[in-house]
C-alpha cells in the first residue's frame, strides 16, 4: 500500500508539473486575459477572421473589413494573435474543432491542412481575373494537388490567397559607394560572382574612412540561397522527392559564399559578425551589400534620415556565377485560407479575396512599407510610378516587382510537407562557414544523406497524412 | 457491525424480521453517508480523470498512431519508439536536457549558503532577501530577453563585467561550448530565491537547543553544519532536487527564445525544445508524445529512485 502510495504522489507529481510546463507555451500570454472563442460564426451572416501582424496589417484590414460589411451585411469578428504564438494557436483550434472562418496559413503548412480537410477549395469562388490580377506565385503558393503532392501549378486547386508577397532583395549603400568612390552597380545586370568579389575587396578598407568597413557580411541561413541558384545549384529536385546538395556545382557555390569571410576576409569575422551582427553593421553604414526585403524598408528609411552621411541604399539583383546567367532568389508568402466547416464558407471566401486583394488595404500596407500591393495592375502602374517613390520605397523598387513576377522561388523547405530536411542543413554549417574547420564539398557529402532521410520520412508522412484524412 | 447485534441480556426476542429491519435502516443511513463521501470526493476524483488520466491513456494512445496533430490518427504499433531509438537528434537533446541538470546542485548550494547567510542578524536581511526573490516572480520570458542581451558577447553585461577583472568572456550564445553554461547560469540565478527562502525557513527551524549542545560538547561550526544542519535540511533539499529535476527535464522557454533554432550545432536543443519542434513544426504530434512519454517515465524512475534513497536515508529526532 505505501510503495502504492508513494508511486500514485510521484506519478501525480510528475503528471502535474508536465501538464503545468505544456501549459506555459512560448513564453506565456502574460495578458491575463480569456482566450477569444475561435469559433467560424454561426448566424448566416457571422464570420471569424484571426491573424497576426502589426499595427498597420490591422489598420488595413480593419478599413477592408468596414467595407466588406457594408456591401455584403456582413458581421466579423477579428482575432488578433502575437506572431510567435499564432501557429500554436491555430492548431489547438483545430485539434479543438474551433477553426476560424477565414485565418492566416503559411504554405509551408498547408499540406497537412489540406489533408485534414481543413482548408475550403477556393477554387469556384474566386473569380479567375481577380487571379489574373495577383502575382503568379502568390496564388501557386497556395495550390496542391492532393493526389500526387505536388505544390505550385496553376493548374492545381487553390486552398488560400496571398495576404502578401515577400521579395527577399539584394541592396548596397550607396553613400559608402561614393564616400570610397566606387561606381555603383546596375540596377537591371546581375554582377558575377567575381566582379562582386573585386567590389566587396574594394569596399573592404581599414584606413580609407574613418570607420572600418567590409564587403558584405550575409547571414548563411537567410542569404545564401540566392548565390547557390545563381550558379545554378539547389536544395532539391523539380519533383521535391530528392535532396540535390551533393552536386559540384553545390559545392562550389558554398565553398565561395563561405569564402567571402574565409579567404577573401571581405565580411566582419565570425566573432565581429556574432557581437555586432552584420544587420546592424549594414545600418551602421559599415557594409557595403546586404539583404533588403520590403519589411525592412521603413527602418532603412528612418536610418538614412538620421545617417545621411554613412547610411543610403538602393535595391539590385542578386549576384550570379558567370555572365548570362538569370539571377533569382526567394521569395515568401502568408496566405489567407477558409475553413472547410465553414457555415458560411462563400461568405468567407468573399471576405479572403477581400483582404487579399482590396485595393484600399492593399494602398495602406504599401504606403506603410509593409508589403509590396498584391495587384499587379496596381503595382506595375500608379503604385511604381507615383504611389511608391513618395512613399519613400527605394529608386530601384521594380526590382521587387521582378522578383514577385518571375524571379522569386520558394524556400526549399516551404513545398515539402515538412520543413524537417531542411532545417537539418543548418545545424553544422557554421563548420564550413564561420570555422572553416569542413570543407563544403565534405560537409555536403555528409549532410545529404541525413537530408534525405527526413526527405523520405516527410514524404511518408505526408502520405499517412493522406490516408489519415 | 455492533448495532446489528442481537441485546445480550434482552428478554426481547430479536426475530429475522427485527435484524432485517435494522439492516435496512443502517443501510440506508450508510448509503447516505457514502452519497456525501462521494459527493466531496468526486471534484478531485474527476479532474483527476479529466485533466490527467484521460489526457495521459489519450497520450499513451496517441504515441501509438501516426497524428499529425489536425487530422485522424491511424495506428502503427510501437514505430514512434523504435524511431526515437535511431534518432540523434532525440539522443542529443535528451543529453543536453540531463547536462541543463548541473545546474542543480550548484543552485542548491548557493542557496543553502545564502540561507544560512540570511538567517543571521545581518544589516538589510530584509533588502537581500527581497532582491534574491524578485527574480522568481519575474516572467521567464522578460528574464530570458534580458540575458540574451547580457550574454551579447561584445557589448553586453557579463562580458563588461568579466572584463573589469581581466577576463574576455566568450560569445556564450553564439558558443558551442559556451551556450549551454551560459544558459544553466541564468537558470540557477532564476532559481536561486525560492531555493534560499525554502531553506531559510528549514534552517530557522532547526532547534536552538542542538547547536547549544554541540556547542558545549566542543563541536566545530564545520561539525554543526555537517551534524545537525545539513540533516535537517534534508527534507527540503530532497523536494528541491526531485521538484527541480522534473522542472529541469522539461526546460523550454528560455532555449525558444535566447537559442531560438537550438543554439550552435544544436547544442542548446532540450527534449521538450525538440519535442515542441516535432509536434508544432513538423506536424509529427504522435511522434512528439512518444517523446514526451518517454521523458516523463525517465523522470518517474529517477523520481522513485530518489523517494527510495531518502526513504532509507531518513531519520527522525525523538
Amino acid at each position: 500500500m505505501r510503495k502504492f502510495r508513494t508511486a500514485a504522489i510521484t506519478a501525480t507529481m510528475v503528471g502535474a508539473l508536465t501538464l503545468a510546463a505544456c501549459s506555459g507555451g512560448t513564453g506565456g500570454d502574460t495578458s491575463g486575459s480569456p482566450e477569444p472563442d475561435t469559433a467560424g460564426g454561426d448566424a448566416p451572416n457571422e464570420l471569424t477572421f484571426m491573424f497576426r501582424g502589426g499595427e498597420y496589417d490591422k489598420i488595413a484590414y480593419e478599413a477592408a473589413i468596414e467595407k466588406f460589411e457594408e456591401e455584403t451585411g456582413a458581421s466579423v469578428t477579428m482575432i488578433i494573435t502575437d506572431a510567435d504564438q499564432y501557429a500554436t494557436k491555430l492548431q489547438a483550434a483545430i485539434a479543438g474543432n474551433k477553426v476560424p472562418d477565414v485565418f492566416y496559413i503559411e504554405p509551408g503548412k498547408m499540406m497537412g491542412y489540406v489533408y485534414a480537410d481543413v482548408l475550403a477549395d477556393l477554387t469556384e469562388y474566386v473569380p479567375q481575373e481577380t487571379i489574373d490580377n495577383i502575382w503568379s506565385f502568390g496564388t501557386d503558393a497556395y495550390r496542391f494537388n492532393t493526389e500526387t503532392g505536388a505544390r505550385g501549378d496553376s493548374a492545381d486547386p487553390l486552398y488560400g490567397l496571398p495576404k502578401d508577397v515577400g521579395p527577399f532583395g539584394f541592396g548596397y549603400n550607396t553613400v559608402l559607394f561614393d564616400a570610397l568612390g566606387l561606381e555603383h552597380p546596375s540596377a537591371d545586370e546581375p554582377l558575377t560572382f567575381d566582379e562582386f568579389v573585386a567590389l566587396c575587396q574594394e569596399l573592404t578598407q581599414s584606413d580609407k574612412l574613418d570607420y572600418e568597413t567590409w564587403g558584405t557580411g550575409l547571414n548563411v541561413v537567410w542569404n545564401s540561397q540566392a548565390f547557390i541558384w545563381g550558379a545554378g545549384a539547389d536544395w532539391i529536385s523539380e519533383d521535391q522527392k530528392t535532396v540535390t546538395v551533393d552536386t559540384p556545382e553545390f559545392a562550389e557555390a558554398l565553398q565561395w559564399f563561405a569564402d567571402l569571410g574565409l579567404v577573401e576576409g571581405v565580411t566582419p569575422s565570425a566573432e565581429q559578425a556574432q557581437t555586432l551582427d552584420t544587420y546592424q553593421r549594414w545600418m551602421a553604414g559599415e557594409i557595403g551589400f546586404f539583404p533588403v526585403a520590403p519589411w525592412d524598408i521603413a527602418t532603412y528609411n528612418s536610418v538614412a534620415e538620421e545617417n545621411p552621411d554613412k547610411f543610403g541604399y538602393d535595391v539590385i539583383p542578386y549576384p550570379v556565377a558567370n555572365e548570362g546567367d538569370d539571377w533569382s532568389t526567394w521569395l515568401g508568402s502568408l496566405g489567407i485560407a477558409v475553413s472547410e466547416n465553414s457555415k458560411n464558407k462563400e461568405l468567407a471566401a468573399q471576405l479572403a479575396t477581400y483582404l487579399s486583394t482590396d485595393l484600399d488595404a492593399q494602398k495602406i500596407l504599401a504606403e506603410n512599407k509593409v508589403q509590396i500591393p498584391n495587384l499587379i495592375d496596381y503595382a506595375t502602374g500608379e503604385w511604381i510610378e507615383t504611389d511608391a517613390p513618395a512613399a519613400g520605397w527605394p529608386a530601384n523598387t521594380k526590382a521587387f516587382l521582378e522578383i514577385a513576377e518571375e524571379k522569386g522561388r520558394p524556400l526549399p523547405g516551404v513545398w515539402t510537407y515538412t520543413p524537417e530536411w531542411y532545417d537539418n542543413f543548418w545545424v553544422n554549417i557554421t563548420r564550413v562557414v564561420d570555422t572553416g574547420d569542413q570543407s563544403a564539398a565534405d560537409f555536403l557529402a555528409e549532410v545529404q544523406p541525413q537530408m534525405q532521410q527526413l526527405l523520405d520520412q516527410s514524404w511518408i508522412s505526408a502520405d499517412q497524412a493522406k490516408a489519415n484524412g | 457491525m455492533a448495532t446489528t447485534a442481537p441485546p445480550a441480556e434482552s428478554t426481547t426476542v430479536w426475530t429475522k424480521e427485527d435484524a432485517k429491519a435494522s439492516r435496512k435502516a443502517n443501510n440506508k443511513l450508510h448509503r447516505r453517508e457514502h452519497a456525501w463521501a462521494a459527493a466531496f470526493m468526486a471534484p478531485p476524483v474527476i479532474g483527476w480523470i479529466a485533466f490527467l488520466l484521460f489526457p495521459l491513456g489519450f497520450s499513451v494512445y496517441a504515441s501509438l498512431t501516426n497524428w499529425n496533430g489536425i487530422g485522424n490518427m491511424t495506428f502503427i504499433g510501437l514505430d514512434n519508439y523504435t524511431r526515437l531509438l535511431q534518432d540523434q537528434y532525440f539522443w542529443k537533446a535528451l543529453w543536453n536536457t540531463v547536462f541543463y541538470m548541473i545546474g542543480i546542485p550548484i543552485g542548491l548550494a548557493l542557496s543553502l549558503a545564502l540561507a544560512l547567510a540570511l538567517s543571521r542578524k545581518i544589516r538589510g536581511r530584509t533588502f537581500f532577501r527581497t532582491v534574491y526573490y524578485i527574480p522568481v516572480i519575474s516572467s521567464l520570458a522578460a528574464v530570458a530577453i534580458l540575458w540574451q542581451w547580457a550574454y551579447n558577447g561584445d557589448f553586453g553585461l557579463v562580458n563588461q563585467a568579466l572584463g573589469l577583472i581581466g577576463i574576455e568572456g566568450p560569445n556564450w550564445l553564439m558558443d558551442k561550448d559556451w551556450a549551454k553554461p551560459a544558459l544553466i547560469i541564468m537558470a540557477v540565478w532564476k532559481g536561486l530565491g525560492y531555493s534560499t527562502l525554502l531553506y531559510l525557513a528549514a534552517v530557522q527551524a532547526v532547534p536552538r537547543s542542538l547547536y547549544e549542545a554541540a556547542a558545549l560538547d566542543g563541536a566545530s561550526s564545520w561539525k554543526r553544519f555537517t551534524k545537525i544542519t545539513w540533516p535537517m535540511v534534508q527534507p527540503v533539499t530532497f523536494f528541491l532536487v526531485v521538484t527541480n529535476i522534473i522542472a529541469g527535464s522539461m526546460i523550454f522557454t528560455e532555449i525558444n527564445i535566447m537559442t531560438p533554432t537550438g543554439g550552435p550545432e544544436w547544442s542548446t536543443a532540450s527534449l521538450v525544445w525538440y519535442v515542441w519542434n516535432q509536434a508544432f513544426r513538423n506536424l509529427q504530434m504522435g511522434y512528439a508524445t512518444a517523446m514526451a512519454l518517454v521523458l516523463g517515465i525517465l523522470v518517474l524512475i529517477v523520481t522513485v529512485i530518489q523517494f527510495r534513497i531518502n526513504r532509507a536515508n531518513d531519520f527522525s529526532i525523538d
